[in-house]
């Protein structure tokens, strides 16, 4: 293994890739520093334009955008209390309070340092955990592939929006949208118009969904977010100060992997956890939410520890875990390559490859960070109201530029009118993008599996690891139910 | 009947057509199956089954005064008039549609300038629009080149400029 690591970090180590990863963790950096501007929608912007590079590049490309952008997320979080993404909105509850106080520098390279912390350690287990998991996965069968595919959708659907039953309906959409197009015996469904014989591509759906709403919502509603940058004042993070959120760190980094390297969880639920647990734990913990940089710490390591740890699913299984891991395996699928175990017999090289640009891209973002901060007061200060049309065009121009075709711009602009009426239904998109992707996978692995068992439909639960997956199912059902029933009791007797 | 019920409704009503409606008109079966192998329209019918139960649960749901809003908080609060809302959504759809059309007339570019330029005057944009027609004539012309000179891409001249 050292050796393949070795060869692959001269491969990596090229100008070009540098400047690749560069341009990723800055692009990230300010776009996740733009409110209402999401790391998914970095990531899917760029998308068109991996068309157009090399493998590994190009999924570097966008690994670096993802770690950017969370990154990034936090800067709004802190100078205007608007989280870029929705993993740093733990990050604003003690970085604007800290900002108030003069203190907006401090808090930002507090949190430049715990994402980079976090990173590093997301980065590690990823090259230790996915390989041996991608080696276990190729003992097991179409009924456990199915199993899993179906553990992963229900968990999105669960823990995206606010209801079980609006997420599963949500990848009811996403599944029959997927079965468009020619099946795996040469059978044309819903073949509407000629361009449908062929199904519909993964980047016109997940960038309609993903990038067009934003805009479709300014124009509609028009309250694009009104707040005023705060100035960085004191930017000093002391020794004794890092010392003593050094606990916090390496706690929130480990909430991070694990919870990001279960497929749906991600970012977002990571840093809240680590967010309680830090305060839960803390001397300080009555200061949290009122200006405490430890909360920062514990935020910010954990989001970006699950960055790395959420590829862990998608490059050993092929399953993606949230939706910005969806769009990469929509970049992989583009340069010919599968995600999944058979990735690490075929294409070793590129996965080596892959690992060790994502430990240099931690270093770069620890140098993006530094250098963007001064200017982050100025981009956090960008109206939405020019941004957005911007957006549209790039997704115009990449959208025609992957597949040559005005089929896919029309897709574009319809999934996005579709994005903005799921969220007037108040029905997560989350669970549609991973359904419309894993739709294919799943239905592979459901008629494999039925026909090796001449339609047995028992087949699904005929070994140990379907069973696990099947109870893993019943409980992320039953938690998330009880979740439900608890807050429809909260509204009630708030409503009383 | 609340929001919430009609929203579950709706659902069910759009799973439902695609069972009626959708798959015996267009998931045509093949003649000969190998072996176990299922026929295409069985998968589009399972989903379309769990979506049209689910649906009726949110609908059941909804009567019962159960289920969430059918509508985000934000987007309850809006008190702007339900027109408006209405007219610019409207604009909107008008247009993408326009665009979609004028490329074969006028071409990809100058579509996407005028799609542009629209875009930023439905966001209400008044203050900045120097800097909006700017950004609208500019920023299509360089993507344009980029994609077109850097990566090769043939965008639609158009009937105009053939």
């Amino acid at each position: 293994m050292l050796n393949e690591l070795m060869t692959a970090l001269q491969a990596v180590a090229t100008l070009q890739n540098f400047l690749i990863m560069a341009a990723g963790i800055w692009g990230g950096v300010i776009i996740g520093a733009i409110p209402g501007m999401t790391g998914t929608m970095a990531v899917t912007l760029a998308l068109p334009f991996t068309f157009y590079m090399d493998p590994v590049p190009s999924i570097l490309l966008l690994v670096a955008l993802y770690k950017g952008s969370t990154y990034g997320g936090s800067v709004s979080a802190i100078l205007i209390r608007t989280p870029g993404t929705a993993s740093a909105a733990c990050t604003a509850l003690d970085g604007y309070p800290l900002a108030q106080q003069g203190k907006a520098g401090k808090a930002l390279n507090m949190a430049l340092y715990s994402s980079v912390v976090g990173d590093f350690f997301s980065n590690i287990s990823l090259i230790f955990l996915a390989a041996p998991l991608a080696i276990l996965a190729l003992k097991v069968g179409p009924p456990e592939y199915f199993m899993l595919m179906v553990f992963a959708l229900t968990t999105v659907a669960g823990v995206s929006g606010n209801s079980l039953l609006m997420g599963l309906l949500s990848a009811c959409f996403g599944l029959l949208l997927a079965t468009a197009g020619e099946d795996m015996y040469g059978s044309f469904r819903f073949a509407f118009t000629g361009d449908m014989q062929a199904g519909l591509s993964v980047a016109p759906v997940l960038i309609g969904l993903f990038a067009l709403p934003e805009l479709i919502k300014l124009i509609v509603f028009r309250n694009p977010p009104k707040a005023r940058a705060m100035a960085l004042g004191d930017d000093r993070v002391s020794g004794k100060e890092f010392r003593g959120v050094a606990k916090t760190l390496f706690r929130g980094s480990f909430i991070g992997v694990i919870l990001g390297a279960i497929p749906g969880i991600g970012p977002s639920a990571a840093a809240f956890f680590s967010y309680g647990s830090a305060q839960r734990s803390s001397p300080r913990g009555q200061n949290f939410g009122k200006g405490e940089i430890e909360g920062v710490a514990a935020s910010e390591s954990a989001n970006n520890g699950a960055c790395g740890a959420t590829m862990i699913p998608l490059l050993a299984l092929g399953v993606p875990g949230d939706v910005i891991t969806g769009v990469m395996l929509g970049a992989f699928m583009i340069q010919g390559l599968t995600p999944g175990p058979l990735l690490f017999e075929t294409n070793i090289h590129e996965v080596y490859m892959l690992f060790i640009g994502m430990l240099l891209s931690s270093v770069l973002l620890l140098f993006a960070g530094k250098f963007t901060m001064r200017i982050f007061t100025t981009i956090a200060k960008i109206p939405p109201t020019l941004l957005s049309p911007v957006v549209l065009l790039l997704c115009l121009f990449g959208i025609y530029a992957i597949g040559n075709s005005m089929f896919d711009v029309v897709v574009l602009l319809a999934l996005g009118l579709v994005g903005f009426g799921m969220y007037l239904l108040d029905i997560p998109t989350a669970p549609f993008l991973i359904a419309f992707i894993l739709g294919p996978m799943i239905e592979e692995n459901l008629r494999r599996a039925l026909a090796t068992s001449r339609g047995d439909p028992m087949v699904l639960l005929s070994s140990p690891i379907t069973w696990i997956f099947a109870a893993l199912i019943l409980f992320v059902v039953a938690l998330t139910a009880r979740r439900e029933i608890g807050k429809a009791n909260q509204r009630k007797a708030e409503a009383q | 009947m609340t929001s919430t019920t009609l929203r579950g409704l709706g659902i069910a009503l759009f799973f439902g057509i695609v069972i009626w409606v959708l798959i015996p008109g267009y998931v045509p079966k093949p003649a000969f199956l190998p072996g176990f192998a299922l026929p295409p329209d069985f998968w589009p019918r399972v989903i379309s089954i769990a979506g049209l139960v689910f649906g009726l649960i949110a609908a059941g749901l909804g009567l019962a005064g159960q289920g969430t809003p059918a509508l985000p908080a934000e987007v309850a609060e809006d008190d702007t008039p339900m027109g408006t809302l209405l007219a610019r959504l409207g604009l909107l759809v008008a247009a993408f549609v326009a665009f979609v059309l004028l490329v074969d007339v006028i071409g990809f570019l100058a579509a996407a300038i005028l799609l542009t330029g629209a875009g930023i005057l439905l966001t209400g944009e008044r203050r900045l629009l120097a800097w909006g027609a700017g950004l609208a004539l500019i920023l299509p012309v360089c993507l344009y080149l980029f994609f077109t000179e850097a990566l090769g891409t043939q965008f639609p001249p158009g009937l105009l400029f053939n």
